[in-house]
């Protein structure tokens, strides 16, 4: 009875920890992995890089959940400290990434800028994209 | 200054609208981005301050910078400001103006990679944390510190090579060099001819930060320094705590070798994301001019919005007629 309740506490934790959205550029990128860190710094514009590829992070307008998920896993920050830190880099000449206002446009983004990097739900990964991390 | 006008307006009529980017509407505190290559921001601060001697308002700093990407590795900045542009004293009465804006940064920064990038022109010299965002409305205190004041050039107009290091992401670097006068001398705390220095910074984890600076400057009397400094700083959810020590060594022309410290050690306590209680001390010996103090502040910051910022202090120095409230109204446009 023990190893009934385990398998099935473990089976709901494992569905509530699965990965909902990736970290994702286009296929024909020479870009293979990043790890969250540096994903991090490249979304904090503290990075630009990656070997000779001009990294061009892009970020969903307001609060759409992928965005919500994205800066609460991966920056590990909220809006206030997000806010604060971008207003300390505004005065250091650095801009936020730039915006998409839905998750298809951020698509379309990716596919037709060299180097840009964005965050779709896994539903939308398909042959066009590569994923690079998942969150 | 006339060349700094022609440079924003070279800068303005080169840009070209991005065509797939979609940025957000302007946002207070984030400038006003025009094009990918053009931003434009600006901020102010006035401060209300009483002590012994003096009960007078200050507009002191009133300033306008522009910057952008030109290329995917070319970046510009400029900035112009009016220091001082309105001190009135209402113990006698008087106004005094300064509306000539000083250029306060020019620069071009080149990114080879995130191991090196070469920044030119008139910079903030990249000593510590204070020195780096030296205006009113990004710091929770009216006052600088008196070790950021007086112990090293704020400014540098030369070049700084820049980047994280290959074998630590976390461990930055600067190495910088600066040959011949500053490019606007109007707004400088030490007049300098040549300086050259090199510093790190070491990330630990998300919250904290270590590193340090050395260096060595030549001024226009021929005063040669040489200076050591290390910073450290915490930043949790509520509570944050920097400090920052410099050591200064001085070759003073007729007078020998002479040594100067100074330390500040500042915690704040974020109560709410709008409001914070602050408290710094400092100890500050400075020899070639024999300058000596201890200062104790205590002070409150209210921001509605975080570009926003409402800040009084009341400060307790040695000489206890320096002891003086300072309150301050800045905004981050």
């Amino acid at each position: 009875m023990r190893s009934l309740i385990l398998l099935v506490f473990l089976f709901y934790s494992s569905l509530s920890l699965a990965a909902e959205y990736a970290v994702v550029m286009a296929n024909n990128s020479s870009v293979s992995a990043l790890d969250e860190s540096h994903i991090r710094d490249i979304f904090l514009r503290r990075r630009n890089f990656d070997g000779d590829v001009k990294l061009i992070p892009v970020n969903l307008v307001g609060e759409d959940p992928a965005r919500v998920s994205f800066e609460r896993y991966v920056l590990q920050m909220d809006r206030e400290q997000l806010n604060k830190y971008w207003v300390g880099n505004h005065f250091q000449g650095i801009s936020p990434p730039t915006t998409q206002s839905s998750l298809p446009s951020v698509k379309v983004f990716i596919g037709r800028v060299s180097g840009a990097i964005g965050y779709v739900p896994l539903g939308m990964v398909d042959e066009s994209l590569k994923v690079l991390y998942e969150f | 200054m006339t060349r700094a006008a022609v440079i924003f307006g070279l800068l303005i009529l080169c840009q070209s609208p991005s065509a797939l980017a979609q940025d957000a509407p302007y946002q207070l505190g984030l400038g006003l981005k025009v094009t990918d290559g053009f931003t434009l921001g600006g901020y102010f601060s006035t401060e209300f301050i009483i002590n012994d001697d003096q009960s007078e308002m200050i507009l002191d700093d009133v300033a306008v910078l522009a910057y952008g990407s030109l290329n995917e590795r070319f970046s510009y900045l400029v900035e112009l400001e009016s220091i001082d542009a309105v001190e009135m004293d209402f113990n006698n009465g008087t106004t005094k103006t300064n509306f000539p804006p000083t250029i306060e940064r020019l620069y071009g920064d080149y990114k080879f990679s995130d191991f090196l990038s070469v920044r030119f022109g008139k910079q903030i010299t990249p000593i510590g944390y204070w020195n780096l965002q030296p205006i009113n409305v990004l710091r929770e205190t009216s006052s600088n510190p008196r070790y950021s004041r007086e112990m090293f050039p704020k400014f540098l107009s030369g070049v700084d090579l820049y980047g994280y290091t290959p074998f630590d992401n976390s461990l930055s670097y600067h190495v910088y060099l600066q040959g011949s006068k500053d490019i606007d001398e109007d707004n400088i705390n030490i007049e300098t001819r040549n300086h050259v220095g090199f510093s790190l910074e070491k990330r630990l984890g998300r919250n904290w930060q270590i590193g340090g600076s050395t260096g060595k400057f030549t001024e226009t009397d021929d005063t040669r320094t040489n200076y050591y400094q290390l910073n450290s700083r915490y930043d949790g959810s509520r509570y944050s705590i920097f400090s920052e020590a410099i050591f200064n060594q001085q070759d003073i022309p007729g007078r020998g070798t002479v040594e100067s410290k100074a330390f500040y050690l500042q915690s704040e306590y974020h109560f709410s994301a709008k409001h914070a209680l602050i408290t710094r001390a400092e100890y500050f010996n400075e020899e070639k001019f024999d300058l000596q103090d201890k200062i104790a502040v205590i002070g409150y910051s209210y921001r509605p919005r975080y570009p926003i910022s409402l800040k009084v202090e009341y400060q307790w120095h040695t000489d206890s007629r320096d002891n003086q409230l300072v309150s301050s109204f800045s905004v981050l446009f």
